[in-house]
């Protein structure tokens, strides 16, 4: 169990720099997931961190220890592969213990071990049998227990869910967390799928392009984004973005947008004082607009605005409704099913006016975080 | 009934009559073979032995051509099929290994089996001619500031151990190819991210090749000893052109059948060279087939 | 890498020493990269001898024929076998491939007393029956693999718009296969041309019927090194040559029997 730092790394693959002076830190024992989409460096970062790609610039730092050049075989980290790369001519047994034989670890250890790590994992009975004899999910358990036994400091984890059909997921994101709190190891994982980052995560680092666009716990990420990626990432179904320009006025200020002129809340209505005028990029959640019979019971520091319904989504419980203002943009906001919305319906709903999130259009930062650091 | 059965042939000439012609070819010149190689090993007419007899073949065995021959063959397998097995390898990893202009390389690694046997057994001919070829001026120091390493050139072709080595040589080296191709074929079977699952575990650069990639590979070098082990035993062009006095099996038949003028003597040894063969395969196949399941640890 | 420089050279050398028509065998000075007087003297003298042009002739007439004669036999086989699931296929195929599993020097023998017997013993004609006896298998696999590959679509889809079989073969089937049946018969010209043992056996005694493969065995030697090695040249750049550009063919065969 160790701190991990990486500082100020950069990797180029030929002319292409993929990543670029990145900085993370990761405390001992946190469950961090490096989330991106597909091509933004997650995954090379993570086999940089266990030594199978070089670090050209940088610093990798674990335990206090520097890492850069130690090979990967020496590192005390171990990996659990998207493909799980299991041996196939091997038994669950011999792939289990497979690092741990090569470290001349005594026998009664490898024994103690693997009672141990067996029933963890529920693995029980399946000692003998080979990789192509087992399922897909008993297969991720024995990449899992593979990696675990050997005791790493630092655990990393490459889309290990992503092979597995979305019953089976949910399952094994249950028994995952229910591991780290067990076992206790720094995890870091890798994933693209946002749902599994913020069940299972302490903090999240949402990676574009081969750079941290924000590095929070989930929570945060998702209420308060820091940058236009960050909001769009997170959060489903998409979040709505609008374009819009302050607008400081004596009682209530707001944003003048597309869609109607959105009042802000009292808190921040004072950080927005010295910006009128200014353009914005306004991004509401669907979750953040709601519909209400009577106009009386919205809370007073919410706006609303006009729409006509186009089309409805059957979420389950829930609806999502897609509406058009006026001539504009379209805006998609989420009810719950107590009556049927028919397109063509003319609808008023309500902006929660706590909940917008305003973003420097250039920048794409929020305008309310730019002076912060990771 | 007879009826019926022409019925259905006919029906099916009508219906399969592009194949006929194939078929007839094929299994025409394989029941001559079969006839000729059965009636001839099994008699001799020149010495009134009747069809049929074991005679000739067991006769054979007190044939001093014959056992000098067969010791000389079987060495001659003992020693090629490791010998192709390792080179087609030691090519394979070499492909495997290398990132850019592969199919260049590949293409390079090929030449041996394009240009034809009896071309390669020529220019080991010529590269070794007793006194004047190029390898015998090498070794004798004709060539400065080469040092010499010998002060007589060597007679390849007279001796039985060198002639023997230099056929094994051309063989070797024109087949390594089709070694080299199926190995390599098995190799980029293998999911590159167990190597790199092995390397996370604390595996060496050996254990990595003896504990994940040799096992893996079992099939791919199980049909590489049974195709070279085959070639080996048939071997005749490379023999014929280099190693004229020392008989393989294969020269012994042509010795048979023309400088002793005797078709059966020729035949008889063609038997015992398929007998060899299929005895072969069937140890290869066993032997590997354990060495499959000692892989497969449980 | 670096091991990979010590096997390119070896096969350079091979090349130099094949191109080898200086003086080189007199015991030129230096290391021998390079024939002292390089001329084409081997070449020119070759060129202009009679009994050379002969024997070129009768490689090419040997190779030409067979090739005709196991395309007209094994396409038509090779479609039936490419077209249709018989019962048995799988039978069939594996006798197919068992004709090669005989070792060329065991089938010579009773295929030279067969020929002595019909009077096929030191003509053409028995040459080119038995290298279309080698090359069959060969041209069946291949033009399975060719015919196999086009859709069977194509060929309902002209039944239904009035095309007859015999049309439909020629107009569609065949240039679609035409690749594929290439590559085949430039595989049989090569084995032909290539072939030794059993040339060998069947001209045996008649000299001007000798294709390259005998004329080379032939003056071994009594020939000067130089002589030989153009020779050898000759005898291989067809074969080298299309080598290089069939490969893909011949590679993709190799790699997906083998492997289970």
């Amino acid at each position: 169990m160790a701190d991990l730092i990486l500082r100020s790394i950069t990797k180029k693959f030929g002319n292409t720099t993929v990543i670029s002076k990145l900085d993370l830190s990761v405390k001992s024992g946190e469950f961090v997931t490096l989330l991106g989409p597909s091509g933004c460096g997650k995954t090379t970062l993570l086999r940089m961190i266990a030594g199978l790609e070089t670090i050209e610039e940088g610093e990798l730092i674990i335990g206090g220890k520097k890492y850069n050049n130690i090979p990967s075989q020496k590192r005390r980290i171990a990996m659990v592969f998207q493909s799980y790369a299991l041996f196939p001519h091997m038994s669950v047994m011999q792939n289990i213990i497979f690092g741990l034989k090569i470290n001349k670890v005594k026998a009664e250890v490898i024994q103690q071990k693997l009672a141990w790590v067996i029933p963890l994992l529920r693995l029980d009975g399946l000692e003998k049998r080979l990789p192509r004899e087992i399922s897909g999910g008993q297969r991720q358990r024995v990449a899992l227990a593979r990696a675990l036994v050997l005791d790493p400091d630092v655990l990393l984890l490459d889309e290990p869910l992503s092979n597995l059909d979305t019953a089976l997921r949910e399952t094994a994101v249950e028994e995952l967390k229910r591991i780290h709190r067990h076992v206790g190891k720094t995890i870091i994982y890798v994933t693209h799928n946002q749902v599994e980052a913020m069940t299972m995560s302490e903090r999240i680092a949402l990676i574009n392009n081969g750079h941290i666009e924000q590095y929070d716990k989930p929570k945060v990420i998702y209420d308060n984004p820091k940058t236009v990626f960050s909001a769009e990432f997170i959060g489903s179904p998409p979040i709505n973005l609008v374009n819009g320009e302050i607008c400081v006025q004596k009682h209530y200020s707001g944003v003048k947008t597309e869609i109607g002129f959105l009042k802000l809340d009292r808190e921040r209505t004072g950080k927005i004082a010295e910006m009128d005028g200014k353009k914005v990029l306004v991004g509401i959640r669907p979750q953040s607009i709601y519909y209400i019979e009577h106009l009386a019971q919205r809370r007073h520091t919410d706006t609303h605005i006009f729409l006509t319904v186009e089309l409805v989504e059957n979420l389950g419980d829930r609806s999502l409704v897609v509406g058009r203002c006026g001539d504009g943009p379209i805006v998609r906001f989420i009810m719950t099913r107590e009556e049927d919305i028919l397109p063509e319906r003319k609808m008023t709903v309500f902006v929660d006016g706590r909940r917008i999130h305003l973003f420097d259009p250039v920048t794409r930062l929020n305008i309310f975080r730019e002076n912060d650091t990771i | 009934m007879i009826f019926s059965f022409f019925g259905k042939l006919s029906e099916w000439i009508k219906r399969a009559w592009p194949l006929i012609p194939a078929t007839l070819y094929l299994s025409g010149f394989q029941i001559v073979v079969f006839v000729y190689l059965g009636t001839l090993s099994l008699s001799d007419q020149a010495r009134n032995i009747d069809f049929p007899s074991i005679q000739p073949i067991v006769e054979l065995f007190s044939d001093k051509y014959f056992r000098q021959a067969l010791l000389n063959t079987f060495l001659f397998t003992l020693v090629g099929t490791p010998l192709e097995l390792l080179s087609g390898l030691f090519l394979a990893l070499l492909l495997y290994q290398s990132f850019f202009l592969r199919g260049f390389i590949r293409s390079i690694f090929l030449i041996p089996l394009a240009i034809p046997a009896l071309v390669t057994a020529m220019l080991l001919y010529i590269l070794f001619d007793y006194p004047g070829g190029h390898i015998n001026h090498l070794l004798i120091g004709n060539y400065p500031p080469l040092p010499a390493i010998l002060d007589q050139p060597i007679n390849w072709r007279g001796s039985a151990f060198f002639a023997m080595g230099i056929s094994l040589l051309g063989k070797v080296w024109r087949d390594m190819p089709i070694s080299m191709l199926i190995l390599l074929a098995g190799l980029n079977s293998i999911d590159p991210e167990l190597f790199d699952a092995a390397k996370t575990m604390g595996a060496s650069l050996r254990k990595r090749i003896f504990s994940i990639m040799l096992p893996l590979i079992i099939p791919a070098i199980s049909t590489v000893l049974l195709l070279r082990t085959v070639e080996m035993w048939k071997e005749f062009i490379f023999p014929y052109i280099l190693a004229g006095r020392y008989r393989l099996l294969g020269t012994l038949i042509d010795f048979y059948y023309y400088d002793v003028g005797n078709s059966h003597k020729a035949a008889a040894v063609a038997m015992i060279m398929v007998l060899c063969i299929l005895v072969s395969t069937f140890l290869i196949l066993r032997t590997m087939d354990l060495l499959q399941k000692a892989a497969f640890k449980r | 890498m670096a091991v990979l420089m010590v096997i390119v050279p070896v096969y350079l050398l091979v090349k130099y020493s094949i191109s080898d028509i200086g003086s080189i065998n007199t015991g030129g000075a230096a290391i021998p990269l390079w024939p002292e007087n390089p001329t084409l003297r081997s070449y020119a003298y070759l060129f202009t001898d009679h009994n050379f042009y002969q024997v070129i002739l009768n490689s090419v007439i040997v190779a030409f024929s067979t090739v005709l004669l196991s395309m007209i036999i094994g396409v038509p086989a090779a479609y039936f076998l490419g077209r249709y699931r018989i019962p048995g296929r799988r039978m069939v195929l594996l006798g197919i491939i068992s004709v090669r599993l005989f070792p060329d020097i065991v089938s010579v023998i009773p295929i030279t007393e067969f020929f002595i017997h019909t009077g096929l013993h030191q003509t053409f004609t028995g040459v080119i029956l038995s290298h279309t006896l080698l090359a069959l298998p060969y041209v069946i696999f291949i033009g399975i693999g060719a015919f196999e590959s086009i859709p069977v679509d194509l060929e309902q889809q002209a039944w239904v718009l009035g095309a007859s079989r015999y049309q439909t073969f020629l107009k569609i089937l065949m240039p679609l296969a035409i690749p594929g049946l290439a590559a085949a018969a430039i595989y049989t010209f090569l084995l032909s041309w290539d072939e030794f043992i059993f040339a060998y056996y069947i001209v045996f005694g008649r000299q001007e019927l000798f294709t390259m493969t005998l004329y080379l065995n032939g003056i071994k030697h009594a020939a000067p090194q130089n002589l030989l090695a153009a020779i050898s040249v000759c005898l291989s750049v067809p074969v080298v040559l299309f080598s290089f550009l069939v490969q893909r063919y011949m590679i993709a065969g190799i790699s997906t029997g083998s492997v289970k």
